[in-house]
């Protein structure tokens, strides 16, 4: 690790402005950066520290009834906000599985967002519930779907000199729930072999009118199994309905072989935890199924 | 020498660590925590190759940069010889071995092996530094595993070596170290002639001891060359005379200082980075501080657990008699040959009374990190395979595993597979217990998942070797016990408990230190279940040789004869009505200038404390995810007695959790290249507090005849069953009967679809 | 590159020259001297180096010496008041839970941590609590033991 700047800027048009070149590096958390650093795997001679910008570091109700979460709001922070943390349980017990508490006391969403790992464990629920992302650059302010930033493993769509400032959910409908499960043979500090988070919306009548399924750990980037979200539209939740999709999902997946699991193992555990998932899902609204 | 018969007052209790309090606080010092004036920072550059020729090094660059002292190669030690043996534990050891794990010479044999060192006034110029460091290498093929490292065809990795073993009518597996055979009766005709046969072929990981501190020490070499070592070690004199012979100076001339030690588990008998410290600290004339990271001690900095191909077939009659134990036991030993396998071979085959045996074992070279020594080396892999194989044997005769094994257990004097009679052993009174416990009488809880019980003994031989200690007295009449053993368990705490019943007075009363190399008698390494036992037994005899130095100047101020005094709980008293008195404290003050009292104890070969137990574990599987979760677990052992039963249980509840650790999640995963996928303690698995249940464990005390306080070893036998009481567990709970460890969810997943059970 | 972190260790205001490359437990162990605080993996998988900052848990190895300017840390070596032993060290002295003693600090840490948001914790939410703080000579029984204990011990201090 060669020489390196620190800058703790407090406003963003200072970030913006330390930005210039390629070779500064945003610090939110600092959980995956600073190993990263210190390791090699990336390199940078100047890193923003993020945390002392309020707009950043600030969790508020969005005017339509969402939120509005800070990119540097830890998710030991986004925890202790109760009207958030019961509105969105899922998405925040997805965000506790990352590391143990001493990680989730650094580490922010917007870093896991920004990571761009496939792993990413608060990923799957974020794009499931339709999350975008706030981004602020020399070009000015500009919105995408967070299922839009991560390009790559490690690679963002955020160009040089901007920055994710806020990733804004909308309000909750009523007749909806999401969960997120993943496997990993630690039941902490571990990292998923594979993931699956699901959201469905229910008519009147019961039958499901969306529904979207995200995966960890499958594919490049967090992967939606539109096929099986297709599978699941127009129906009643039953198991039957959800082993189905589930293994549409498993067919969708696009997982590689690594020290952490194969490729079979993966599309396995997808099948089995987008299963899961979607019964939740259906106990949460109250649906009996068999 | 207190009998043990007699009550004790001390030994035997409850009572915390002496040294616990500067550990809560921060306040222990361990090597990384210790700076010297002057102090600079060693790093070690590594191969980034499994297999190679150093064509060349060039260090011009990296002397160069502003802030680099010293820049080290294998050139700047000396040339040791294969064979260059140095005394070490029961038999010695080769000090070629040491050499070339501290740094490689013209040849890579493992990723990680040293290659060049630096000091430097910090650690990044440290780091740049070994960045500017250019070798040259000439890459050969790496050999990651036995069969690739056997196969016909194979690179030998050592050319000249001829393995030890083998005669004209064997032929030598292609890079084999030895081979070592145990042998009695017709094997042949006992399976011919059985009823049933147990049978299993296993393949086992390579695992880490997972100690967490990484290793780490300080050197410095004063003006005259005395060097002073600051280690983390099980052994201090191990390390001096391993440093000394590295680098061609007399013992006389080193002095290791033993600081606490993070953890070691056997990692930490043979020397790393101590000698580079001590050459770097020669050369720059200042202190040196060489600390591993953590990727260091993963990536062939340090010597993980063997790997292990280990079949077993168990023959028996329809009574469920043993006839027949076959076994073939091969061990990874890694870049450099010299896996001892007669240990555990002996030990997975012990519990058991059959008069035909043939048991087979070859360590084989490859490209990994040279193995080192784990909690009982080759015992669980070889318990692994050994007691999965009596488990498939109950099925097979449909009889319970616990009976099994009770119409089969060795007994004191029955013949253990080397021959000799069993000393004092209580396996049949473990079996007892089990029988009457909870843990095996009530049925498992049912739950919505499969569950399984299992059950698993154990044995391990253990070790005795020497030890030393000395006591002095303090002006306040109070013991201070040097000894020259490490505390790598507690050591200082129970040999407290031994000096203050020895003495009759409180543990508080009692001074227990670590000595150093130039300030304590030869100890061998706290290793092998010795140190207790051993250690007792120097005390003991050191405390009694001090306290006859005491009765003479006791009985010149009482002026009575020795004969006539009778000594208890820190006060000599003539005998008869009216007779005098004094106490310890008043006879120091009026004499502590006559002369120092010194009680010295050695104990050597003392009779060895051979370590039994056995392993009870409920498991539930998840057969979707694989995942195994352990419900209950009861751990029985008979530890002869237990002189602080904390600690005994202390040694247990660890020895289980790094056994359920390499069990189930943790096994090193290389790829072709030699490259450790899984170098993080992200991805290499300990177990966390939750994934591991409260252990329970039941002590049994069979004294061992002849051996102060009857003590037996008691920290390495617990590891042993782990990986097979599990193995048995998962069996009974889903049918299936897992071959490889560790037994990874994915591992169980792929058994259940190739069964078409999932 | 140098950099002055001025920072509260433990109650008292310290000023440290760091490297901007340091990690805060850079900074704690070899600027301020103060080695209580372990260093097992630096990547945040240990827990050994967990100390408090502004009363949370974090690793002290995922922190560079900068972000802590103007923060409260709390490090092992501050958890004692003087010469008296805090109910989770003196538990874990008692229990038997310690050994080594390397991964001690950070359970200490942790478990700090854990009773001033729940004085009350159930046995899984005390392994929960250590979760991230590996140890590897325990098997953990004799740790949850003491924190048990430990939170009895401040309730009735409370009392």
């Amino acid at each position: 690790m060669l020489e390196l700047h620190y800058n703790r800027p407090t406003t963003l048009r200072d970030v913006v402005g330390l930005l210039d070149g390629g070779a500064a590096r945003l610090l939110a958390g600092g959980t995956d950066l600073i190993p990263q650093l210190r390791e090699g795997r990336r390199s940078a001679s100047r890193v923003v520290d993020l945390k002392r910008i309020p707009e950043l570091n600030a969790v508020e109700r969005g005017p339509d009834g969402g939120w509005r979460i800070g990119a540097a709001v830890t998710i030991g922070k986004l925890g202790q906000n109760s009207a958030f943390a019961i509105e969105h349980r899922a998405l925040l017990a997805s965000a506790q599985l990352i590391g143990s508490l001493q990680i989730q006391n650094r580490a922010s969403l917007g870093g896991n967002v920004c990571n761009a790992a496939p792993s990413a464990d608060a990923v799957p629920l974020l794009i499931c519930l339709g999350a975008t992302a706030e981004i602020v650059g020399p070009g000015g302010r500009r919105i995408i779907p967070v299922a839009s930033v991560a390009m790559a493993p490690g690679r963002t769509s955020l160009v040089d000199g901007e920055v994710l400032v806020a990733l804004v959910l909308p309000a909750v409908r009523p007749r909806t729930a999401a969960a997120y499960e993943r496997f990993t043979p630690r039941r902490e500090m571990d990292i998923a072999i594979a993931g699956a988070g699901a959201w469905i919306e229910l008519d009147a009548a019961g039958a499901i009118v969306d529904a979207k399924i995200a995966l960890a750990s499958v594919a490049p980037t967090t992967l939606f199994a539109t096929q099986a979200q297709q599978a699941l539209i127009g129906s009643k939740p039953s198991s039957a309905l959800f082993t189905e999709a589930a293994s549409v999902a498993a067919r969708e997946a696009r997982p590689i072989s690594d020290t952490r699991g194969s490729e079979d193992y993966r599309r396995h555990l997808v099948a089995v935890l987008s299963r899961r998932v979607l019964a939740t899902c259906a106990a949460e609204l109250g649906c009996k199924i068999e | 020498m207190t009998t043990t018969e007699a009550p004790m007052k001390v030994v035997g209790k409850r009572l915390p660590r002496v040294d616990a309090g500067e550990r809560v606080t921060g306040r222990a010092t361990y090597p990384a925590d210790l700076t010297r004036p002057g102090l600079v920072v060693g790093r070690i550059k590594r191969s980034p190759h499994a297999h190679a020729r150093i064509v060349s090094i060039d260090t011009t660059k990296a002397s160069a940069l502003k802030g680099v002292l010293a820049v080290v190669t294998a050139s700047d030690f000396p040339v040791i010889e294969p064979g260059t043996i140095i005394p070490f534990g029961e038999t010695g050891a080769d000090a070629w071995v040491s050499a070339l794990t501290v740094i490689a010479r013209d040849r890579v044999m493992w990723r990680g092996q040293p290659i060049a060192a630096v000091a430097a006034t910090d650690a990044y110029i440290a780091a740049a530094a070994l960045d500017l460091i250019d070798v040259a290498y000439e890459v050969l093929p790496a050999m990651m595993d036995i069969e690739a490292a056997s196969a016909r065809d194979a690179l030998l990795i050592h050319p000249a070596m001829k393995p030890k073993g083998f005669d004209a009518s064997i032929l030598a597996p292609r890079n084999a170290g030895g081979r070592t055979v145990i042998e009695r009766g017709d094997v042949a005709a006992a399976f011919a002639s059985a009823t049933a046969i147990g049978a299993i072929k296993t393949v086992i990981d390579t695992a880490h001891q997972g100690y967490i501190e990484p290793h780490a020490c300080v050197a410095e070499a004063d003006a005259t060359g005395f060097v002073t070592l600051w280690v983390s070690t099980q052994g201090a004199f191990q390390t001096e005379i391993q440093t000394a012979v590295l680098l061609g100076l007399s013992h006389s001339k080193i002095k290791v200082i033993p600081l606490e030690v993070g953890g070691a588990f056997g990692g930490k008998i043979t020397v790393h980075v101590e000698p580079i410290a001590v050459r770097l600290a020669q050369i720059c004339g200042r202190p040196v501080k060489i600390v591993m990271s953590r990727d260091e001690v993963m990536s062939g900095g340090s010597g993980p657990a063997a790997a292990a191909r280990i079949d077993v077939r168990i023959g028996a009659d329809a009574e469920g008699k043993l006839t027949a134990i076959e076994g073939r036991y091969v061990f990874d030993s890694g870049g450099i040959p010299g896996t001892p396998t007669t240990l555990l071979m002996q030990a997975s085959a012990a519990p058991y009374q059959c008069a035909n045996l043939y048991l087979e074992g070859f360590d084989i070279t490859t490209n990994k990190p040279r193995t080192e020594a784990y909690r009982g080396p080759g015992g669980i892999q070889a318990a692994f395979a050994m007691e999965q194989a009596v488990d498939e044997l109950a099925l097979t005769l449909d009889i319970d595993p616990l009976a099994l094994r009770r119409r089969n257990l060795a007994v004191t004097g029955s013949l253990m597979p080397i021959g000799t009679p069993f000393p004092s052993i209580g396996l049949t009174t473990i079996a007892e217990r089990i029988a009457a416990h909870a843990c095996w009488r009530e049925p498992i809880e049912p739950g919505r998942l499969p569950r399984g019980r299992g059950l698993a003994f154990g044995y391990w031989r253990g070790t005795s070797m020497t030890s030393a200690a000395h006591v002095t007295i303090a002006g306040d009449g109070r013991p201070m016990v040097t000894m020259g053993s490490v505390d790598i368990s507690g050591t200082r705490t129970t040999m407290a408990q031994v000096a203050a019943e020895e003495f009759g007075l409180a543990i508080d009363d009692v001074h227990v230190a670590m000595g150093d190399t130039k300030s304590a008698g030869y100890s061998d390494a706290a290793a092998g279940s010795r140190v207790g036992r051993t250690m007792a037994a120097a005390v003991s005899q050191a405390c009694q040789d001090a306290l006859g130095q005491l009765r003479v100047r006791a009985a010149a101020k009482l002026q009575s004869s020795t004969d006539a005094l009778t000594y208890a709980s820190g006060v000599f008293r003539t005998s008869g009505h009216g007779g005098g008195s004094i106490n310890l404290f008043d006879l120091m003050r009026s004499t502590l200038t006559e002369g120092a009292i010194v009680g010295r104890g050695v104990s050597t070969k003392l009779p060895l404390g051979v370590e039994a137990g056995a392993h009870v574990c409920d498991v539930e599987v998840d057969p979707e995810t694989g995942q195994v979760t352990i419900l209950r677990y009861t751990a029985f052992q008979d530890v002869g007695r237990a002189l602080n039963p904390v600690a005994v249980e202390g040694q247990i509840e660890g020895s289980v959790s790094q056994g359920l650790g390499w069990a189930l999640t943790e096994g090193f995963d290389y790829a072709a290249d030699g490259r450790l996928r899984n170098a993080s303690l992200l991805d290499y698995r300990m177990p966390t507090a939750l994934d591991l249940p409260q252990i329970d464990c039941v002590l049994i005390e069979t004294p061992v005849p002849d051996v102060p306080y009857g003590v037996r070893g008691v920290a390495e036998m617990p590891i042993v069953p782990v990986a097979a009481v599990v193995g048995n567990a998962i069996r009974r709970a889903i049918g299936i009967r897992m071959t490889q460890m560790p037994m990874t969810p994915e591992r169980i997943v792929g058994e259940l679809k190739a069964a078409r059970r999932c | 590159m140098k950099t002055v972190v001025t920072f509260e260790v433990n109650g008292e205001p310290r000023e440290a020259l760091a490297d901007t490359r340091d990690t805060l437990l850079e900074l704690l162990r070899d600027r301020l001297g103060l080695t209580g605080t372990k260093e097992g993996c630096s990547n945040g998988n240990c827990g050994s180096c967990t100390v408090l900052v502004d009363g949370e848990p974090v690793c002290a190895c995922l922190v560079f010496g900068g972000e802590v300017e103007g923060a409260k840390v709390l490090t092992i070596e501050g958890v004692a008041a003087s010469n008296t032993m805090h109910p989770v060290q003196a538990a874990l002295i008692k229990y038997g839970g310690t050994q080594c003693g390397f991964c001690t600090s950070g359970i200490v840490l942790s478990a700090v941590a854990l009773l001033r948001r729940n004085p009350q914790p159930t046995d899984h939410e005390i392994r929960h609590a250590i979760a991230g703080n590996i140890c590897r000579c325990t098997g953990y029984g004799k740790i949850v033991e003491a924190i048990k204990a430990a939170a009895v011990d401040l309730q009735e201090a409370r009392l």
